[in-house]
């Protein structure tokens, strides 16, 4: 089948939402389709946001492609009678992030309207679809909630889940991921000083804001904890995540609110390590169910130490949520070869 | 800096354009540059939604792109305050097409207005570029006819020159490239026909369609020529491809009237092999000059038989014209790093 991924994206930034379309474009190819990539520039500012939404409507794939999956938006905009839409985010000022500090602009009655055309265009493109597919269930949730559109979670894997691997479990509660203040790496780092055991934190990863990561370093100063905690202020290869992961005690992951599992749970998972996320975690919350695959705390330091504890000193515990957690993926049914079934069915 | 690569994408189809747009990439890279690579899809049929398309390309916001370089219609039209167009060709059914009668526009005033359009948006990009390279003397011949802009001649580079280095010839002519009408695969065979019966003959390449796979293999059966000509007529590894050239006593191009050098006599002359061509090549002229550096002939079997009987024997001539092709190619400097210059300058 000749295959068109499409998607929007902004130059020269990598996120991760590229993974999920190259990492399918691999396994579509594998499976002996034909794979076309499509990257399309996407600036969001409300006073362009039609006039972008139109350029994406004049591609035209009709005749070229037997089949597109459209990702990020606008790209859901293109038309296509075999359409499939795998949905990972709204454009989110318009709609849930509406009342919060992310918006930008002001609640007035143009950005009212603005906001009201996007919700009628997305919900018409999304109605053509032959079939929508959520990154999670949050996200089916909101397209449920304003676009009144129904949608199935297909739960997006890691590229290649076989390398991970669950080798000792030491003392480390391991946070692999961007270093970014909404990933919430300093609620770890002070929660530490709240344990009673000695179980360690490692802290590996880079961010965008500087100002974020030189908090970090002043707050590990101050909380003189020494040895206890490693801030491996890197890019970490994949060589390297699946040897910490396969040697650490448990991994951690608490972004604020997010949309989705996210795939440092992911990875843990794939390495029979148990989770630790706390409540207002959002999508993390589908995947980690506390006291069974991983423990779920109130987003507070005390809170989190109590449960770093726990990790620690009761391994058995561990071992068991370890286990868990690789089973965990096999009855969300997390795996390419149901992306696949389910993406060309 | 961060340079994007502008280019069209015809889904699904890959040729000699998309491997320069991926080269220039790489070697962007190579120079310490961030390259990345857009590419838009084109679909130029029918004739009549190209007006859209080109609005759709020109709806595209960038951001976060110190440069551009853009090599195709309507990809180039994208809006940019630092644009370098490197002309690979314009809409030529708009252009020279047009006035051959080979259009694929309406022929009525709905075409007329149609290339009217894309001449005034080419017009309009034209002049916004900071610079205008082209990919031969041709396209800039054709710019400054139909749109009145100066251009630079920029030719595209080998992208792998050393795969081509040359080996003890095997007594065999070799034509490389893409089998179709205009590079004439038909007139060497009717030549050969013509020619003492120990010319040999091999022609390797990708038929355009399978009819003129078949209308080659007829014509050879007809011709009485079959046991002195190998068809191998299909898509070809470049390892398999050089090997041909590295062994081949010399090498035949006769395509009409080229656009540039041509990959095929620039890979013959970079493995020290003569070239037979015919004065009606166009642009593999500015390599092959008549018993210098190979033959120029007419494009008649006689005239390139008397060339054919030449050209297979491994004379001291003919390894001299072999010799003196490849100096004339590299004293071209026609490189990658040479073109990445000229391009940033």
């Amino acid at each position: 089948m000749k295959i068109a991924l499409c998607s929007s994206f902004a130059p020269f930034i990598h996120g991760g939402s590229r993974n999920i379309v190259e990492w399918l474009q691999v396994k579509l190819q594998e499976a002996g389709h034909q794979v076309e990539r499509i990257y399309l520039p996407q600036v969001d500012v409300p006073d362009l946001l039609f006039v972008q939404m139109m350029a994406y409507r004049w591609v035209d794939l009709a005749s070229s492609a037997d089949r597109i999956i459209c990702f990020r938006p606008p790209a859901h905009m293109i038309p296509h009678p075999q359409k499939i839409v795998w949905f990972i985010h709204h454009i989110r000022v318009f709609y849930d992030l509406w009342d919060s500090s992310y918006r930008g602009f002001p609640d007035d009655a143009k950005h009212r309207s603005v906001r009201d055309a996007l919700h009628a265009a997305d919900t018409a493109a999304l109605n053509e679809a032959r079939h929508i597919f959520t990154n999670s269930q949050v996200v089916s949730n909101r397209l449920m909630h304003y676009n009144k559109v129904g949608s199935e979670v297909l739960y997006p894997p890691i590229y290649h889940p076989d390398q991970f691997l669950c080798r000792s479990f030491n003392d480390e509660i391991v946070y692999i991921s961007r270093i970014e203040h909404h990933k919430r790496q300093h609620l770890l780092i002070e929660a530490l000083r709240h344990t009673r055991t000695a179980v360690k934190l490692r802290l590996c990863g880079i961010g965008a804001s500087e100002t974020y990561v030189n908090d970090l370093k002043s707050l590990i100063v101050a909380a003189k904890l020494g040895s206890r905690i490693i801030f491996e202020n890197r890019w970490i290869s994949e060589a390297e995540k699946v040897q910490t992961l396969s040697d650490c005690l448990a991994a951690a992951y608490l972004p604020l609110d997010e949309d989705s599992y996210g795939y440092p749970s992911l990875e843990a998972s794939h390495s029979s390590k148990p989770i630790l996320t706390t409540t207002d975690a959002g999508g993390v919350l589908e995947l980690v169910q506390d006291g069974i695959n991983g423990l779920v705390t109130e987003p507070d330091p005390r809170a989190l130490a109590e449960a770093m504890d726990r990790f620690y000193l009761n391994r058995a515990m561990t071992q068991q949520m370890g286990q868990n957690a690789s089973a965990r993926l096999r009855e969300l049914n997390i795996s390419w070869s149901h992306v696949l079934e389910r993406l060309l069915s | 800096m961060k340079v994007l690569v502008v280019n069209n994408m015809a889904p699904f189809i890959w040729g000699g354009a998309e491997e320069l747009a991926v080269h220039l990439q790489k070697h962007l890279i190579i120079a310490g540059h961030d390259a990345e690579l857009l590419r838009i899809p084109f679909q130029w049929e029918p004739a009549t939604r190209i007006p859209s398309q080109m609005l759709m390309v020109k709806a595209f916001e960038l951001w976060n792109v110190d440069r551009v370089i853009a090599l195709k219609f309507p990809a180039y039209l994208i809006r940019h305050p630092h644009k370098t167009l490197w002309l690979l060709h314009q809409y030529r059914q708009a252009y020279d097409l047009f006035d051959a009668g080979q259009t694929n526009l309406p022929e009525d005033q709905a075409g007329q207005a149609i290339q009217q359009l894309i001449k005034q948006a080419d017009g309009e990009t034209f002049r916004e570029s900071r610079r205008i390279f082209t990919n031969s003397e041709v396209t800039r011949q054709r710019l400054a006819h139909y749109n009145g802009f100066d251009a630079e001649v920029l030719l595209p580079p080998l992208n792998d020159p050393e795969q081509f280095s040359g080996a003890t010839s095997e007594g065999y002519i070799f034509a490389g490239g893409r089998i179709n009408e205009m590079k004439r695969q038909y007139l060497l065979l009717e030549a050969l026909a013509l020619a003492p019966r120990n010319v040999r003959l091999v022609i390797a390449g990708p038929p355009d369609a399978p009819e003129d796979a078949s209308r080659l293999r007829k014509l050879a059966e007809s011709l009485g020529v079959a046991d002195r000509v190998k068809l191998d007529l299909r898509f070809l590894a470049r390892s398999e491809l050089a090997e041909y050239v590295n062994r081949a006593t010399s090498c035949a191009y006769l395509p009409y009237n080229e656009d540039s050098l041509g990959y095929v006599a620039m890979e013959a002359a970079a493995a020290a092999k003569p070239v037979i061509t015919t004065c009606d090549s166009g642009g593999v002229l500015g390599l092959v000059l008549h018993r210098q550096t190979g033959w120029v002939v007419s494009p008649e079997p006689q005239a390139l038989a008397e060339a054919l009987a030449q050209a297979s024997t491994n004379t001291t001539f003919v390894r001299e014209l072999g010799v003196a092709a490849r100096e004339r190619w590299l004293r071209m400097g026609i490189t990658w790093p040479n073109t990445i210059a000229r391009l940033m300058l």
